[in-house]
């Protein structure tokens, strides 16, 4: 597709150092960012805290099964839908990026003002995981390949398979073994145990509870594979979410007329679709 | 005009029920309906290892003791008590919970009860978090949510930032503070990882963004929007998130070659044997014509202005000795039967005053029912307790029936215990 | 720096560019004091007088605030939604280029207030929520943590949103000539919260007793998270209108020749 006259011009414009143009469009951008990061700590972090969210409140959720199944499958959603009005309107590979980002921002606050400041939880029981990793992988493999089927083979499996060795490295000191009253624990276990959940007990924690069979220790990494093939459905069917929201358009507007606009007449640059 | 004023009438009303229904549907100590609260968790014998009222000083100990009773006439709108866990009512981790058993097992992880059976439970519990907190025994079951003791007030002196809970590992390692462990590891690597993806931002932050890609997008200008080095520096960065990814596992692993899943098998316990004679209780299910006390529920009704629960049961004395009934409770609140020498003496000093009702039990017949001896009493529980606890809102229960405990004490003092439950009728009139 | 149009006769000078950010701001600044005193509020309020709501103490200090929130709310609600819609522009179709980009552009930076609410109710609030139930037994569907969550910061998005919904039909061309759906699922799709209320309490009540974020009582808020996905639509359609007026307003070097 090719710009038309004036866009050309308006190219030209604001590709021009220091012209008014310029500045209005980069005051634009700054703007927007600020928008779409306070917008999506908001979005995306209800979305996680209410799916995944008690994995990764409290570290004796945080198992080999469910947490490192769930975590990147619900991970995947809104990023992937973001990455294609980022991608394919902006050539911006950043919306993994930016979801993994504001998401880890807008759960530290809350851990600290929330569950810490305010209900007295320590941090050692209340740290939440990292996405990063996977999300950034994502965006990378849809920037060189520009291509959604493969960035849903090769950058969706890859929030999935990041997962679990992302945060491997800060979960291992709380899975040292512990006995404690006659019994043994994991460090995690015993920190749950410790400090009490009022309205929470042990038993609503839905976790890997005697697993039929481990394969030799490997069930993180059944998980992981899992949870890999899942996010790779996930990412396309977000993606075609994504597209179509983006390009929802327009309907007619029956109020117009008070505004001073006649029943005639119609916009028709609103009513294409890109 | 008029159907203006019916609309506001209608919406007062509506948000006049919202508020009553608001509070109707709730399910908290005193906002539980009555129905779960007498037919759920009987707790007696309950002590503190410090006063009702009492300061303590941060890293102070408390250990709560006593018996909890599983209703065997068990509500049918929860589950029964095959998934419970032994906890303690407190605002949240203002206190650790250092220790918890039930009937000497240790309690780290869930169990399973039976109905109608006793245990014995000990929670010891460390101070934290200064301030003035209620502490209560409780159990989790289950679909029911917490179900609460009886609970005193406990004020804890001193700073929070004293707090220590120390640790060992069965690998040697001593964990200093159990509350900051590992935490600073935890901290580091979200910098690193935010750091780099602030970077990536950053990178395309610093450029225009919105018109100008838009315009180049449309012109299909791809090698302008990515650059030869921005792609570099993308195929850079996948090696060095891979590579760091790799690094820091295998440094992990090195670390902490040992570890173990998280925990979480039930663990059994046994109840405690069933006699009436103060270790079990007589159960309601049960015709036990060998009970020691057999106790029958004729008729009961809560008469709602005076705010008694009136009980009209039928004894019968299988022991040897004379017994008398001592005490009614239900839902944490004690009716002790001021005559009896031996209940008035079961209740310790400081035990929650608000519990205790201890000049409104009074009994038809008073005199001792004699070895051998049916003899049918009124019981009538009166006290304002029915209604500070809300219990008089059984109008609003779909479900109008009790439960409650009735101690027995012979001539000697020896206790005996027996359930007593049914429907529960409704009197507006003296 | 003022430029004469070629060719004109009239000496009509061009006001140069200024983002006036101040009412931005100001929005904030505002969210920032009614939020943080709500916080402040809960900190003590809620361990003091909150845990039993059986308490008189609860009815003075928490359902107070509750009423006198929903009162403000509602008023302050007809009040900015009115205002908007009385003071119209009834001559939109004359509104010049310029003009027009200057009123999208201080819209869009009122759109940071909207986003700046929304941090509050999905997530500050939010995600407090899940502590304080999992800590305290709950006893009523008003608790110190959704008196905050659900009848202040969710109301004051809501309130925003309508808000900047009604002024951008009133005023912007772009959003006046036709109705964009991006625009109404952003900022009036929020709206569909309340009755989501209703679905978590009644689960609360009749369905699930225990305390954890991941069930389905609580998946109609996840939906409303999902419009996130309408604020891209609706920044593509705002970039789109930006692309077809500036050119109007623009010389090739970039300087504004309206």
């Amino acid at each position: 597709m090719s710009l038309t006259a004036p866009e050309k011009k308006l190219l030209k414009a604001i590709t021009t150092k220091g012209s008014a143009a310029a500045k209005i469009v980069r005051q634009l951008d700054l703007i927007v960012v600020g928008i779409l990061f306070f917008a999506i700590i908001a979005a995306f972090h209800i979305h996680i805290m209410l799916t995944v969210g008690d994995w990764d409140f409290w570290v004796d959720w945080k198992d080999r099964k469910n947490w490192v199944t769930l975590t990147p499958m619900l991970l995947i959603f809104i990023p992937a839908a973001l990455s294609y009005p980022f991608m394919q309107r902006f050539g911006l590979p950043i919306a993994g990026t930016l979801c993994a980002l504001c998401l880890v921002i807008g759960e530290w606050v809350s851990r600290i003002v929330g569950f810490h400041m305010w209900t007295y939880f320590p941090y050692s029981m209340i740290w939440p995981s990292i996405a990063i990793p996977g999300l950034m992988l994502m965006d990378l493999v849809l920037m060189l390949s520009r291509n959604a089927l493969v960035t849903s083979i090769f950058g969706g499996s890859a929030v999935a398979l990041a997962f679990a060795p992302a945060n491997w490295p800060i979960l291992a000191p709380y899975h040292l073994p512990v006995v404690h009253i006659d019994q043994v624990v994991s460090v995690a276990d015993l920190i749950g145990y410790s400090f009490t959940r009022t309205a929470t007990p042990e038993y609503l924690r839905i976790i890997e509870r005697g697993t039929l069979r481990t394969f030799g220790g490997e069930s993180t990494l059944i998980s992981t594979f899992f949870s890999a093939f899942v996010c790779m459905v996930l990412f396309f069917i977000w993606w075609k979410i994504g597209e179509w929201v983006t390009n929802l358009g327009t309907v007619p507007n029956r109020f117009k007329s008070m505004v001073g606009y006649s029943e005639e007449e119609d916009d028709e640059d609103a009513k294409e679709t890109v | 005009m008029f159907k203006l004023s019916k609309l506001i009438e209608k919406l007062l009303l509506s948000i006049v029920l919202v508020a009553i229904t608001g509070v109707a549907f709730a399910h908290g100590e005193r906002n539980q309906e009555p129905f779960l609260r007498m037919k759920t968790l009987h707790w007696y014998d309950v002590k503190w290892s410090v006063d009702n009222g009492s300061t303590i000083k941060v890293n102070d100990e408390v250990t709560l003791t006593g018996k909890v009773h599983f209703f065997s006439s068990w509500p049918e709108a929860i589950n029964k008590p095959d998934t419970i866990f032994l906890a303690n009512a407190t605002p949240g981790p203002v206190f650790l919970r250092k220790a918890s058993y039930l009937n000497d097992v240790p309690m780290i992880q869930s169990t399973s009860v039976d109905l109608g059976r006793t245990y014995e439970f000990k929670v010891i519990l460390k101070a934290r978090i200064p301030g003035r907190h209620h502490v209560h025994p409780m159990v989790n079951v289950e679909s029911a949510g917490g179900l609460v003791g009886p609970g005193i007030w406990v004020t804890i002196d001193g700073d929070a930032d004293d707090f220590v809970y120390s640790v060992t590992t069965r690998t040697g390692l001593v964990i200093e503070n159990l509350g900051s462990y590992a935490v600073q590891n935890v901290v580091n690597w979200h910098i690193i990882w935010a750091l780099i993806a602030t970077f990536w931002l950053f990178w395309w932050i610093k450029r225009p963004m919105l018109v100008e890609r838009y315009l180049k997008v449309k012109a299909g200008s791809w090698n302008e929007l990515h650059t030869k080095n921005d792609k570099l520096l993308a195929l850079f960065m996948i090696g060095f998130i891979i590579g760091l990814l790799i690094y820091a596992n295998n440094v992990t692993r090195d670390a902490y070659p040992r570890t173990i899943p998280l925990q979480a098998g039930k663990v059994d316990v046994i109840a405690l044997p069933i006699h009436n004679d103060g270790l079990g209780i007589a159960r309601v299910k049960e015709g036990r014509n060998n009970a020691l006390v057999v106790v029958r529920n004729k008729k009961a009704e809560y008469f709602l202005p005076g705010r008694t629960v009136t009980v009209v049961a039928e004894i019968t004395n299988n022991s040897t000795l004379p017994i008398q009934l001592g005490e009614f409770t239900a839902a944490n609140i004690r009716f002790i039967n001021h005559d009896v020498e031996f209940a008035m003496k079961g209740v310790d000093e400081g035990y929650p005053d608000e519990l205790v009702a201890d000049q409104s039990l009074q009994v038809s017949d008073n005199t001792p029912i004699q070895p051998g001896e049916t003899r049918t009493i009124k019981i009538d529980a009166t006290d304002v307790a029915w209604e500070t606890e809300r219990l008089s809102s059984l109008l609003n229960d779909p479900d109008s029936s009790y439960g409650a405990l009735l101690f027995f004490f012979d001539s000697e003092g020896n206790r005996m215990i027996s359930e007593v439950a049914g429907q529960i009728l409704p009197t507006f009139i003296d | 720096m003022a430029a004469t149009q070629e060719g004109l006769a009239s000496s009509k000078s061009v006001e140069g560019w200024k983002l006036n950010l101040k009412p931005m701001f100001l929005g904030m600044l505002v969210l920032i004091a009614i939020f943080g005193t709500a916080r402040w509020y809960q900190q003590w309020a809620a361990w003091d007088y909150g845990l039993d709501a059986t308490d008189p103490m609860f009815d003075t200090y928490w359902m107070t605030v509750l009423w006198a929130e929903i009162i403000v709310e509602v008023t302050l609600f007809i009040v900015f939604v009115t205002y908007f819609w009385v003071t119209r522009d009834k001559h939109l179709n004359e509104l010049t280029p310029r003009k027009e980009i200057n009123r999208m552009i201080h819209w869009i930076s009122m759109l940071a207030v909207y986003a700046f609410a929304f941090y509050f109710a999905g997530s500050f609030y939010a995600e407090q929520d899940a502590t304080w139930h999992q800590t305290v037994v709950r006893d009523t569907s008003f608790t110190p943590s959704h008196i905050f969550l659900f009848y202040m910061a969710m109301p004051v998005f809501i309130i925003i949103g309508f808000s900047l919904f009604t002024y951008a039909i009133t005023r912007l061309p772009v959003f006046a000539k036709r109705i964009s759906l991006p625009l109404v699922l952003t900022v009036c799709g929020p709206f569909m919260l309340l009755p989501t209320v209703g679905y978590n309490e009644w689960g609360h009540a009749f369905w699930l007793m225990e305390e954890y974020f991941t069930v389905p009582l609580h998946w109609g808020f996840v939906f409303f998270g999902w419009s996130i996905l309408a604020l891209a639509g609706l920044l593509n359609q705002l970039v789109k209108r930006m692309i077809l007026i500036m050119p109007l307003v623009v010389d090739e070097q970039g300087n504004l020749t309206s």
